[in-house]
């Protein structure tokens, strides 16, 4: 492969009038460790003035050359199938006297700037110029289907909240039989004093609020009369 | 640097509607086709030394170079070549041991890695390519490193040249010029000479075959004479063959009639005749010579006649000492047609037959035949009463002692398709005929078409006689029910397993439409979109002449058939369904004289668009000075549009501009009058001719496409604009929507009138644009469609450059998109985000995900039956088609309910039920006993 580029320098040697540009993918882990990978259709397009384009196909040496490149302002771009790569702005221009080739420059450029708005500098030669362009990104085409994950399941607040409850439940019956009988009269008095669940507390008042009594415009003292309803809220 | 990331973060925030990992694959279909292959393009070859397993490469009609596995018909590369479907001037060779395959076309000599189809190496010639030819000289030792080319090309009237190409760099090694202005026709290369073959016109008209012989080390030329071919040949085309890199190169021509056939061993003066058996007075309509392609084979070649109704061969060899031609023996005839390839094995040659019904493989010193297999099938389908016949076969011929062991033959057959036959029994098909579709179109199934019809007319009866009606359609269907109860523990399993394959006729969602392709020779076939691995039929409907087009285009007025009109004819109808040719005698519609509104025709040429109402002038468009008219669209005929206003977030409403009669119109400056590049782009109404609305554009690429398109109450046009200083450079993609007012809740000049007529007075829209940068260029622009148009839309783009086909959310191009300010509540309650002028194509939205659909050139879509659902069809070069939903699948259940989940908790909550029912039991038996 060296000597098959080296070849090709030669080659360009005798062609020196045209302005030619290389243009190399080198290997950039891990995004693209080996960029003999890309599939054959990667090509690279210098869209210049109306009319002029040219369309090369990548070679087996993973680059692109453009072997005579007409003086004026291009974009490149390189397309590929799997990855993303950066638009470049590339002029070639007049050589200053007869004698020296045409000066060719690369820039990165920004899509939706103007023209004049120039990234950082990629290079510049007299009559050849050999770039590297690095994939700026992998193209991921699929969408991921929100399945049914158990874990993010549990780990949800309404789930989280619903299996404490459950706990208290289903598991304050026994932690109160298995107390002693002190520690649970304590227990029992602390929570007729608390203000949450003692006979005066909230959630008492909640529920055994009485919405009939409530709605006909008595006051909430005489509430508490609700007999059947306690059964059902207490689950 | 801020913009990228800015654009990065819209692409985040955008409701991105995406292939789906589950779906991908699976709902979208695709035919990666290199187009008909040219037999002399086409062989079987080893793509490194190394290896044994060798691939078939092929360069195609269309321009397409490629290799394919023989083992499954799988693509293995592929390249496109410039040039597409121009001209058949085009070239493939491959060397013998080389890891290089070698084409040529226009004036491009190009080398590709034979294993993954890169470039190694392409050099350009002066003029356009007459033929390319791998030298293979056999000095004695082998050369090391890679084979050379020898290139002949010659334009019209100017000088030809032969350049010898360096193997491994494209670099020119020699070049020879031709003095005179003789027609180069070909370059043959022996071991030790390389011969250009020139036609030199006598005075007369006639062609004299003119052999110039070079040294291939130096370039210089050796020798030079003209072959005696006195009054013979009046065309090139009746030069049969010449034949190159075998030992001893040959060149035969028959005279006009095919009468006699001369053959002529190149070096050599002496020109060999021979009498073309008239038999039983049908005359021979072609002759082709098959010569193995082999420095090292025996110098034996095949010629075969052809007659319209039979063929048969000769088989002659030639004396490389003396080069004497001999006839050594005779394949008998047969009826039909006939395809005969060469193969080599060491220095021996076979030749092996194809016809209707069978294979046989005779060796060239002798005609005894060394294996015959039957082919009772090809395994394609056709039309009706039609024969398949092959067209041209390349095999590849292993000989164990003197019977063949193993053979496979790619055959192209009369129906398009390319097939590999291992032995006598078809492997794969490519239908490579789908290559050349020229035109296509949905159609529904006509039992699809009526059942929903019928459950259109329950739905919009009154509720008792819908009743009466559906009642009716329910005892009706009862006969089917005891072949339901057989089929349904199978219809089962299927729905659980994701295997159904369920046929046209229990298609209730409108997903099994049929698709009809035309193609450039003039035949017609139908895919069905929910199962499109088979090709349904498979005809020709039209008689076509070479190069001639037909510009067909079809068109499925109602269920059940397609109407094709051409220039071929008017109002051809077909079955869909088993591409049957309706009887046409077309019904007579007694309303319809009544219906016929008044028509509107439309003349349209570069420099002006008129209009004639009832054969009296209407209006008259011409383009500005300097400008000519690019392209017309109109709005499509069947474009549903469910609500006339947009609901703002505040829930007020903005009232579109809707005309069944709008037309997007695109005028150019005329590339004869000047560098002005400017395009203009209005829309028209087509009634009226008014014009609504109208943009410029300047500094416009105009050799580059312009993809426009219009649908509702919107229009997209998209181009490439050329470099200034100050504005930006590359492709970009502009919309504009037309609203009546754009006060909410205000109708403007409409308010209260419930009719009203473009002719009399038309309403001038308000009309809203946005431009957006985007990455590529776009070839062509479609718009989904779905049933009501309830569900939003997306913009289907080809993309020429990366080969792909992308959907663009409407959202995303909204051009109510705020502009130098984030986006208020109201608005984001619209899902309206922040203008952003750059627009990146998400790789989600691509339709065609990680395909590579190359050459598309036109993109068509239909409704399903449900609502969510749009149809997508796109053909050029390959063919792609799949179905979308852009608000997701909000009326059927996708691939993502998972079945068997459902039925886990349904025995799970079944399982609970039972094990919970004793102790609810007890505990309320407990709780009795507690309060009594």
């Amino acid at each position: 492969m060296l000597s098959l580029s080296h070849l090709a320098l030669l080659l360009c040697a005798n062609l020196a009038s045209a302005a030619r540009l290389t243009v190399s993918i080198p290997p950039s882990p891990p995004l693209l460790p080996n960029p003999s990978t890309l599939p054959p259709s990667t090509h690279a397009v210098l869209v210049g003035p109306p009319g002029v384009h040219y369309d090369v196909p990548i070679r087996r040496d993973s680059t692109f050359v453009f072997p005579d490149v007409a003086e004026a302002s291009y974009l490149l771009t390189l397309h590929s199938r799997d990855y993303f790569f950066p638009p470049l702005r590339v002029d070639v221009s007049k050589a200053a006297d007869e004698s020296q080739q045409q000066t060719i420059q690369a820039w990165q450029t920004f899509r939706g700037n103007e023209w004049d708005n120039k990234g950082p500098h990629y290079g510049s030669g007299k009559g050849e110029l050999q770039l590297q362009i690095q994939p700026s990104g992998h193209k991921e085409f699929y969408q991921e289907r929100g399945g049914f994950n158990i874990i993010g399941f549990v780990k949800s607040p309404m789930i989280l909240m619903a299996l404490v409850s459950a706990v208290m439940i289903f598991g304050m019956p026994y932690l109160m039989d298995n107390m002693d009988p002190e520690t649970k009269a304590e227990f029992e008095e602390m929570q007729k004093s608390s203000p949450l669940t003692g006979s005066g507390g909230a959630a008492n008042q909640i529920q055994n609020f009485d919405l009939a009594g409530w709605m006909a415009g008595k006051g909430t003292s005489s509430g508490s009369g609700a007999s059947g309803g306690g059964n059902s809220k207490k689950r | 640097m801020l913009l990228p990331l800015l654009s990065a973060a819209t692409l985040l925030l955008t409701p991105s509607l995406a292939v789906f990992q589950d779906e991908a694959f699976h709902i979208d279909y695709h035919f990666a086709l290199l187009g008909a292959p040219k037999e002399s393009t086409t062989f079987f070859h080893q793509p490194n030394p190394a290896s044994k397993a060798s691939l078939i490469y092929t360069l195609s009609e269309e321009g397409a170079l490629g290799a394919v596995n023989p083992r499954d018909g799988s693509l293995v590369w592929r390249q496109l070549l410039q040039g597409q479907h121009q001209s058949n001037a085009s070239f493939l060779r491959a060397g013998e041991g080389q890891d290089l395959v070698v084409s040529g076309s226009l004036n491009q000599v190009a080398a590709w890695s034979a294993e993954d189809g890169r470039l190694a190496w392409r050099t350009a010639t002066d003029g356009v390519l007459r033929d390319v030819e791998i030298l293979e000289l056999s000095d004695g030792k082998e050369m090391v490193g890679a084979k050379d080319a020898v290139a002949l090309s010659g334009s019209h009237g100017a000088q030809s040249s032969v350049v010898r190409l360096d193997g491994a760099t494209g670099a020119v090694k020699w070049t020879y010029e031709f003095d005179g202005s003789d027609e180069a026709y070909q370059v043959s290369a022996s071991s030790t000479h390389i011969y250009a073959i020139l036609l030199h016109k006598t005075l007369l008209g006639y062609l004299r075959i003119r052999v110039v012989s070079l040294d291939p080390v130096t370039g210089k030329k050796i020798d030079e004479y003209m072959l005696s071919s006195e009054n013979e040949l009046a065309t090139a085309d009746t030069i049969v063959s010449v034949g190159a890199n075998s030992a001893s190169p040959i060149i035969a021509w028959t005279d006009a009639a095919h009468s006699t056939l001369k053959v002529n061993v190149v070096g050599s003066k002496a020109i060999s005749s021979f009498t073309i058996d008239q038999h039983a007075g049908e005359t021979v309509a072609r002759v082709q010579v098959h010569a193995p392609y082999h420095i090292n084979s025996l110098s034996h070649f095949l010629v075969h006649y052809e007659t319209a109704t039979s063929h048969w061969a000769d088989v002659f060899h030639v004396d490389v000492n003396n080069g004497k031609v001999t006839k050594a023996y005779s394949l008998p005839k047969l009826a039909g047609k006939g395809a005969f390839s060469t193969s080599t094995s060491d220095a021996n040659v076979y030749f092996t037959r194809i016809t209707r019904d069978e294979l046989s493989t005779v060796s060239s010193a002798s005609h005894g035949i060394l294996g015959r297999w039957p082919v009772t099938s090809f395994g394609v389908v056709s039309g009706i009463g039609e024969v398949i016949e092959p067209v041209h076969a390349v095999s590849e011929v292993s000989v164990k002692g003197d019977a063949v062991s193993a053979i496979r033959t790619v055959v192209l057959l009369s129906t398009g398709d390319w097939i590999l036959l291992r032995g006598g029994t078809a492997t794969w098909n490519r239908p490579e005929i789908l290559a050349s579709t020229v035109a296509a179109t949905f159609a529904m199934p006509a039992e699809v078409e009526a059942f929903a019809e019928r459950l259109q007319a329950e739905a919009s009866s009154n509720p008792v006689s819908a009743y009466v009606q559906r009642l009716t359609r329910h005892i009706a269907e009862l006969k089917d029910l005891p072949a339901l109860l057989v089929s349904f523990p199978q219809r089962v399993v299927n729905g659980f397993l994701g295997t159904s394959e369920d046929d046209l006729a229990s298609d209730n969602f409108g997903f099994h439409q049929i698709i009809t392709c035309a193609t450039r020779n003039g035949r017609m076939l139908a895919l069905d979109a929910g199962n499109p691995n088979r090709i349904l039929w498979n005809r020709q409907v039209a008689d076509l002449k070479k190069e001639q087009a037909w510009n067909p285009r079809l068109a499925s007025s109602k269920g059940g058939e397609v109407t094709i009109n051409s220039q071929a004819g008017t109002g051809f109808r077909y079955n869909i369904s088993n591409g049957e040719q309706l009887v046409s005698i077309l019904p007579v519609d007694v309303e319809g004289d009544a219906k016929a509104a008044r028509e509107v025709r439309f003349t349209m040429t570069d420099s002006a668009l008129d209009a004639t109402v009832d054969s009296k002038p209407a209006w008259h468009f011409s383009p500005a000075s300097g400008q000519t008219i690019h392209s017309l669209v109109p709005r499509p005929v069947n474009d549903p549009v469910a609500s006339i206003g947009k609901v703002l977030g505040d829930r007020r409403v903005l009232y579109k501009y809707l005309d069944p009669n709008l037309a997007l119109l695109v005028t150019k400056s005329s590339l004869t009058l000047g560098p002005s590049n400017t395009a203009t782009f209005y829309v028209l109404n087509t009634v009226s001719g008014a014009i609504l609305h109208a943009s410029t554009h300047n500094d416009i690429d105009l050799t580059s496409p312009i993809a426009t398109l219009i649908s509702e109450n919107w229009l997209a046009y998209s181009f490439t604009s050329a470099a200034s200083a100050t504005a930006p450079k590359g492709q970009q993609l502009v919309i504009g929507e037309l609203f009546e007012s754009l006060v909410p809740n205000d109708r403007g000049p409409l308010t209260g009138n419930q009719n009203y007529s473009s002719t009399i007075s038309t309403p001038e829209p308000y009309t809203l644009t946005h431009t957006y940068q985007i990455p590529e260029a776009i070839s062509k622009l479609a718009v989904t469609r779905t049933k009501q148009g309830i569900t939003s839309r997306q913009l289907l783009a080809l993309l020429p450059d990366s080969g792909a086909i992308v959907g663009i959310p409407y959202n995303a191009l909204n051009p109510r998109r705020p502009v130098g300010r984030d986006a208020t509540k109201d608005e984001q309650a619209e899902g309206l985000l922040r203008y952003n002028p750059v627009l990146e194509f998400d790789p989600k939205w691509l339709l065609s995900h990680q395909r590579e659909v190359l050459g598309l050139e036109e993109v068509v879509t239909s409704p399903a039956l449900i609502e969510s659902t749009s149809l997508v069809f796109a053909w050029g070069l390959d063919v792609f088609g799949t179905k979308i939903s852009p608000s997701f699948s909000f009326d059927i259940l996708g691939r993502d309910f998972n079945k068997f989940q459902m039925l886990g908790t349904v025995a799970a909550l079944g399982v609970l039920t039972f094990v919970v029912a004793p102790l609810v039991t007890r505990k309320q038996v407990d709780q009795r006993w507690k309060f009594l």
